[in-house]
């Protein structure tokens, strides 16, 4: 046959692997810095975020109220966690111009402050993060002030339990109670949150549940809910259950598959494309080669081949969840280009033996070896290709996990990474380049 | 029973909730004997739940062991006929594959024919169309008639009948500490409640101890020191899935990775077999899962590359003879009467195997009857064991079709691999009077299948802790404490065999667990 | 007559041999954004995950014989929102296949028996003859009638013609005049197209029915057909899964097809880029809002995002970029409509209603008027949910907003425009 499922060609400045959060925010990135991009990658693992973007929430097993602070004793104590490799004031922009970005998008985020917020999640216990989404942001004030609040669960909706809830934040906050409802028109079996998110879509439906909140909220002034305010546009979804019950609303994260990740990942998919692009989500790139005069990247999709040429490409694949890493029973193997990959002596050393110590698994510290410009290192400690960088989870010395850094490490060193793909990139063009280009030693 | 909590009455403690402990507390009260069973753990903790689930033909042990083949060969025809809820008759077949001894092979009918076993010889080709996994390179082929038993799902059978009998009960999370002895009798059991962390008391006129690998330990608390067991260490590996639909056993002598046994929906690989002195702190380690796997994808390639999501170690006791490989140990059983040691009131049973643990009960009960001034006989070699719908929940090969068949979209699945639903729990729960005040994620997983599939209770352990929330169970943290210790505990199992896809199983698993909800935070709460 | 037995398909087995490494059932997480996706979640106790749990579980009878198999419309969508890209509806796909043709939906087994009856292909059992006729009449009827088409040509068999033009058999059964319109563009832009008498028509209920021999049948009966008449292109009008139909079945075959595949919706939006087809949105004075739906069958399936935004292209250039509302999600990540997979013909209408519940939500949303769509499966399910829900908006094909746009649109020709669009 000829015509259809023919090799197609895309050509860019920047190629980024990747769909998770360091691949959108170095998409994000480019975008600003006006770098033509390209983007590859199963969006798959981004559902399960849970809204939160977390910078550090946790060091040595003890909360972090500054993490601002955390990270300069990070520096200390840590010089080669990716964290301490970016410096604070590019963090901090980094932050800003994602966070800004979102928001211009319709998904307005609390903007990165000096300190942690102290924010709920679905067991009762709390968490602490830089920026959390406005549909969430009422919860942590109103922990905060003790106000008196009614937690709102879901007849069919799994693993989310208002008892449980008021339960484990009795002591903090004795203003919490909970109440179950059921959600108009889903009486009977398992509703999953992305069903009822989309429902509330509809001004009937949120009309009907307004008036379920009315029935059962009684004097409190404000409503917990699970993460179920829309998936396009939360923001006017809670305003105007705000509007019909007179009361504050706001959403607590769930367990997946939630709400939060569902709205970033459609949000990416839809505003990236329109804003240029060139989006190919959900495939997986099979090879990536370097000639000349740049690099070439090789998927499929359900259509046929495609190849993408990009000037500087940015590795930004994840760990085990989303392929960027492979555990196998003889070792850690880096999945695109067999990068060496730090990583504990043998499997046996990969997991300490109780599951949640607090220490964290030195699995979890594996990954990728990076130069000062996060260009990845070959094994004999010089830098892989001058146009290949790399991002987000994949860097070894990092626990994101015990850490509750996931977020900040992805957004921090994809910014890192764009700005020396754009050092690189304007080096290539200059005629008459005022500062050399990044070399590659 | 005495009305103080902190003491109680029976006329026989059983320690050790392993299926010996089980069969001898249901054996006693078809005699009309009370009784009552303790376990420092919980039902099945040591190598009763540690096996393969395999209920030998005693085709395994024709070269080695010929009356322990001979023993298994009737308890086997004996309980296929009185416990099938247990069983699967899955058959078994012995293969031989390019390498191996040809002249074992050959000899191998002969020594089943001797043992009176069963053994039909297939042709390779047709042994790989019952079970196409089996190696292209197989060059001898038998069929026996090897099945599975659930041991949990049996235990808790014996465990309920007893019950239902005269009143016999069974606590869990009971550690025995010491004994209270005067005059050559045993008089009192001083245990450790660990549940509520207190001591407990426990009186009685017959002691049995079916410790299993503890027995030795357990009888020279009494002074006994006439238990001698070797500790056999063995890993089993079990897959994602169930990867034939037989026994499959490697046409050799016993050795490493040489049986792959169906359990229900998945199946296990084992066994290793290394010496320990100690009990205690037992883990698979990397070396002995490679080679199980290495030996297993000889007979079986798929092996190598199948997704495995738990691996296990557990002691077998061994009766220690002299001179013979723990291999070659014998697989029979011992009953000690201790009346030799000066102890009139105690025995203990031990060594033995899953099949012949009605036989082991059988013994040691006759013996206690009689001490008692109980002449009745035993009732379990043609009395059948009967069925509860609460224990099938543990039932590996028919759990997850109850959900399908009551078709109720309202009785939520907590556990989505296994498809347990709450009223799987409301029901584990009302039929076990005994434990209802101590209602843990964890003990809900021994009386389920939940959390036994690929995510290993990463999901379902947050769905049943909330939904223990909403029962109104959990009224503080305390069902945090339970979500982290059941995690914690499953971990063990998985920790060996995290690579492949269990490897983004388990990060996404510790996101959720540790980044999200914090549970490895709960001490500073 | 009693019903015959559904035979017991091993699906674990089935899903090594059919699926790739690394993405196959035994990858699955549990984690369970499929069903939470999926709009036939729920319906018949079953949804994705349980589908493969089932199978690794080896509840191959229970899954040999669920109804499920039939809610399901072989969408896809749970393979696209899957981290590890596990594809159910393969699986599904077999299982349909599996049970025997009595047991089957009637009415689904019904439209394959009729395309596989006569040379048409057609699954409402058109013959040649007929379907010549009814153009014959029709075009007589334009040229009669519209003073401007006198000269309409809606050529048949035209050998070396650049397009073969396939037709969805509803048109000339039902509703003829839906047909002019597309010649219509063709006459505007200059095409150089035929129909066919054999091989014409669209559908291919054969392989919503997973019976592949006969899905075989028709795709080589339309290869030939395209063959024979040595056309450059076999251009898929506004019909969804013929185009995926058609596509995968050459493939799946092996057949020889010596001529291109297309959609229509590419060259609307490059005739327009082109100029040949000088559409705005002048004529949309009422500012009327207009949404689409991308059908799974020719995006998320087959070319995904690319003919998305081509499609969104050509309705931003016809209804104004302030009157186009998009439907979330959308493009490949959009919800099925719960017509296809031969939902429509399956007589399920309750659970068929159910799973369209979402799409109605998704419409309603956006509160447009219009439901624009490129399928005719789409197209039924949006206009029936539309009515059941008690939704105001209308559903209209692509060639009559182009047509309106461009002043050439016939009074008999808006029979899925509301009052204030029948002129």
């Amino acid at each position: 046959m000829r015509g259809s499922g023919t090799l197609r060609h895309f050509s860019t400045q920047l190629a980024v692997i990747g769909s998770g959060i360091a691949g959108f925010a170095a998409s994000i990135f480019a975008l600003n810095r006006k770098i033509a991009v390209a983007q590859v990658g199963n969006t798959g693992a981004l559902a399960y975020t849970t809204g939160y973007l977390d910078l550090i929430g946790r060091r040595d097993g003890a909360s972090v109220a500054d993490p601002w602070q955390a990270l300069a004793s990070l520096r200390e104590l840590e010089p080669k966690h990716p964290l301490c490799r970016v410096n604070a004031a590019d963090i901090g922009q980094a932050f800003t111009e994602f966070t800004d970005f979102l928001g211009a998008c319709g998904l307005a985020y609390s903007a990165p402050g000096t300190g942690n917020i102290t924010a709920l999640t679905p067991a009762g216990t709390l968490k602490q993060t830089l920026c959390v989404p406005a549909t969430m942001a009422a919860g942590p004030r109103a922990l905060a002030a003790n106000a008196p609040c009614v937690i709102v669960d879901f007849k069919g909706l799994k693993g989310f339990s208002g008892a449980e809830l008021a339960a484990n934040l009795r002591a903090r906050w004795p203003q919490l109670t909970t109440q179950r409802i059921g959600f108009p028109g889903m009486a009977r079996g398992e509703i999953y949150p992305e069903v009822m998110a989309r429902a509330l879509e509809v001004a009937a439906t949120r009309e009907q549940l307004a008036a379920a909140l009315n029935a059962i909220a009684g004097s409190a002034k404000l409503i917990g809910v699970p993460a179920i305010l829309g998936m396009h546009r939360p923001d006017q979804v809670r305003a105007e259950l705000e509007r019909l019950t007179g009361r504050e609303i706001f959403e607590i994260p769930t367990m997946p598959p939630s709400v939060p990740g569902i709205r970033l990942r459609e949000l990416m998919q839809q505003v990236l494309p329109q804003q240029g692009v060139s989006l190919i989500p959900q495939q997986r790139v099979t090879a990536l080669s370097f000639e000349g005069d740049g690099a070439t990247l090789a998927l499929c999709d359900a259509f046929g081949p495609i190849r993408v040429h990009a000037q500087a490409v940015i590795l930004a694949t994840g760990r085990f969840l989303s392929g960027g890493l492979e555990a196998h029973a003889a070792g850690i193997r880096e999945h695109l280009l067999d990068l060496p990959v730090t990583q504990p002596a043998g499997r046996s050393d990969w997991y300490r033996a109780r599951y949640t110590d607090w220490r964290g698994h030195p699995i979890n510290r594996a990954g990728i070896e990076v130069d000062d410009s996060f260009r990845p290192l070959t094994g004999t400690g010089r830098c892989h290709h001058e146009r290949l960088f790399a991002a987000g989870v994949i860097l070894a010395h990092q626990d994101w996990i015990r850490g509750r850094s996931g977020a900040g490490i992805a957004i921090a060193t994809a910014f890192k990474a764009v700005t020396e793909a754009e050092r690189f990139l304007a080096g290539r063009q200059a005629a008459f380049p005022g500062t050399p280009p990044a070399q590659c030693h | 029973m005495s009305s103080d909590a902190s003491t109680l009455e029976t006329e026989v403690l059983i320690i050790g909730g392993g299926v010996t402990g089980a069969g001898v507390m249901r054996d006693l009260a078809l005699r009309g004997i009370h009784s009552l069973l303790i376990d420092k753990r919980d039902l099945c903790a040591g190598a009763s739940g540690g096996n393969h689930g395999l209920l030998h033909s005693g085709a395994r042990y024709v070269s080695t062991d010929p009356d322990a083949a001979i023993e298994c060969r009737k308890e086997n025809a004996l309980l296929k006929r009185l416990a099938p809820q247990c069983i699967e008759t899955a058959g078994g077949l012995f293969v031989a594959v390019e390498g191996d001894d040809p002249q074992f092979a050959d000899r191998f009918p002969a020594l089943c024919r001797h043992a009176g076993i069963e053994c039909e010889e297939l042709a390779p080709a047709e042994a790989r169309r019952l079970e196409p996994v089996l190696s292209e390179k197989l060059f001898k082929a038998y069929r026996v008639p090897d099945a599975t038993i659930d041991p949990f799902h049996l235990a808790m059978l014996n465990v309920d009948h007893a019950r239902l009998l005269n009143g016999s009960f069974y606590r869990p999370h009971t550690e025995l500490l010491r004994f209270e002895i005067a005059a050559g009798e045993i008089r009192a059991a001083i245990c450790h409640d660990h549940l509520h962390q207190r001591q407990l008391t426990i009186r009685a006129r017959q002691f049995v101890n079916a410790g299993g690998a503890w027995a030795m330990n357990i009888a020279r608390l009494a002074g006994c020191t006439d238990v001698h067991l070797l500790y056999s260490k063995g890993t089993i590996l079990v897959s994602n899935d169930r990867l034939a639909q037989r026994v499959i056993n490697r046409l050799r002598p016993p050795g490493d990775g040489d049986i792959l046994v169906p359990g229900g929906t998945v199946s296990l690989l084992g066994t290793t077999s290394t010496r320990v002195e100690d009990l205690e702190q037992l883990a698979p380690t990397a070396e002995e899962i490679d080679r199980n796997i290495r030996e297993g994808a000889a007979m079986i390639p798929a092996l190598a590359g199948a997704r495995y999501i738990r691996a296990f170690s557990r002691v077998r006791p061994l009766l220690q003879t002299s001179g013979t490989t723990d291999r070659a140990a014998t697989r029979g059983f011992a009953l000690l009467d201790h009346a030799s040691q000066g102890m009139d009131n105690f025995c203990t049973i031990t060594g033995g195997k899953l099949t012949t643990f009605r036989l082991m009960a059988e013994k040691a009960v006759d013996l206690v009857a009689r001490r008692l001034g109980n002449d009745r006989a035993g009732l379990t070699a043609t009395l059948p064991l009967p069925d509860d719908a609460a224990s099938s929940w543990a039932d590996p090969a028919a759990a997850q079709k109850r959900w399908h068949h009551d078709r109720d979209p309202d009785d939520m699945i907590l556990c989505e691999c296994e498809m347990v639903p709450q009223s799987a729990i409301e029901q584990v729960f009302a039929n076990s009077p005994d434990i209802e005040k101590e209602r843990t994620i964890e003990l809900i997983a021994l009386r389920t299948r939940a959390g036994k599939g690929p995510c290993q209770g990463s999901f379902c352990g947050i769905r049943i802790g909330s939904y223990l929330y909403d029962s109104g169970y959990y009224r503080d943290a305390t069902g945090l404490a339970h979500m982290r210790d059941f995690l914690d505990e499953r971990f063990k199992g998985q920790r060996s065999v995290i690579w492949g896809p269990q490897a983004a199983q388990m990060e996404l698993a510790e996101a959720l667990h540790c980044g999200l909800l914090g549970l490895d935070t709960l001490e500073d709460e | 007559m009693a019903e015959s037995a559904i035979a017991s398909i091993n699906f674990k087995a089935a899903a090594l041999e059919l699926l790739p490494e690394g993405a196959n059932f035994e990858a699955c997480l549990s984690c369970g954004l499929c069903s939470s996706g999926c709009p036939a979640s729920g319906m018949e106790n079953m949804d994705p995950r349980k589908f493969i749990r089932m199978a690794l579980l080896g509840m191959d009878e229970e899954l040999s014989t669920t109804p499920w198999i039939w809610c399901c419309t072989l969408c896809k969508r749970c393979q696209y929102v899957c981290p590890m890209s596990i594809d159910v509806s393969q699986l599904v796909f077999l299982a349909r296949g599996n049970w025997p043709e009595d047991r089957k939906p009637s009415g689904i087994v019904r439209s394959c028996q009729l395309a596989t009856s006569s040379d048409s292909t057609s699954a409402m059992g058109m013959p040649p003859a007929d379907f010549v006729a009814v153009v014959e009449e029709v075009l007589e009827e334009v040229r009669a009638t519209q003073p401007d088409f006198q000269h309409l040509q809606a050529p048949i068999d035209k050998r070396g013609a650049h397009f073969f033009v396939n037709q969805n058999s509803r048109e000339p059964m039902n509703e003829p005049e839906e047909m002019v319109p597309l010649w219509k563009i063709f006459d505007v832009v200059g095409a150089d197209w035929t129909y066919a008498s054999k091989g014409w028509a669209a559908e291919n209920f054969c392989m919503f029915s997973g019976n592949e021999d006969a899905w075989r049948e028709v795709v080589r009966k339309r290869v030939d057909a395209v063959n024979q008449l040595g056309c450059e292109v076999w251009l898929n009008t506004e019909c969804g899964h013929s185009y995926y139909s058609m596509w995968q079945g050459i493939a799946r075959f092996g057949l020889e097809a010596n001529f291109r595949l297309e959609s229509i919706v590419t060259y609307y939006a490059q005739w327009i880029r082109e100029g040949k087809l000088p559409v705005d949105a002048r004529w949309n004075t009422q500012g009327i809002k207009f949404t689409v739906q991308d059908p799974c069958m020719i995006v998320r399936k087959a070319y995904g995002d690319a003919i998305a935004e081509d499609m969104r292209f050509v309705v931003r250039t016809l209804v104004g970029e302030e009157n186009f509302v998009d439907m979330q999600p959308n493009r490949s990540a959009n919800y099925c409509c719960g017509g296809g997979g031969g939902f429509l013909q399956a007589g399920m209408t309750e659970q068929r209603r159910a799973y369209g519940k979402r799409k109605f939500d998704q419409i309603a949303a956006t509160g447009a008027a219009y439901v624009l769509t490129p399928c005719h499966n789409c197209h039924s399910q949006m206009h029936d949910i539309g009515r059941f829900y008690g939704g105001h908006y209308g559903v209209v094909h692509l060639w009559t907003l182009i047509c309106l746009s461009l002043g050439i649109l016939g009074k008999n020709e808006r029979i899925y425009l509301g009052p204030e669009l029948r002129g």
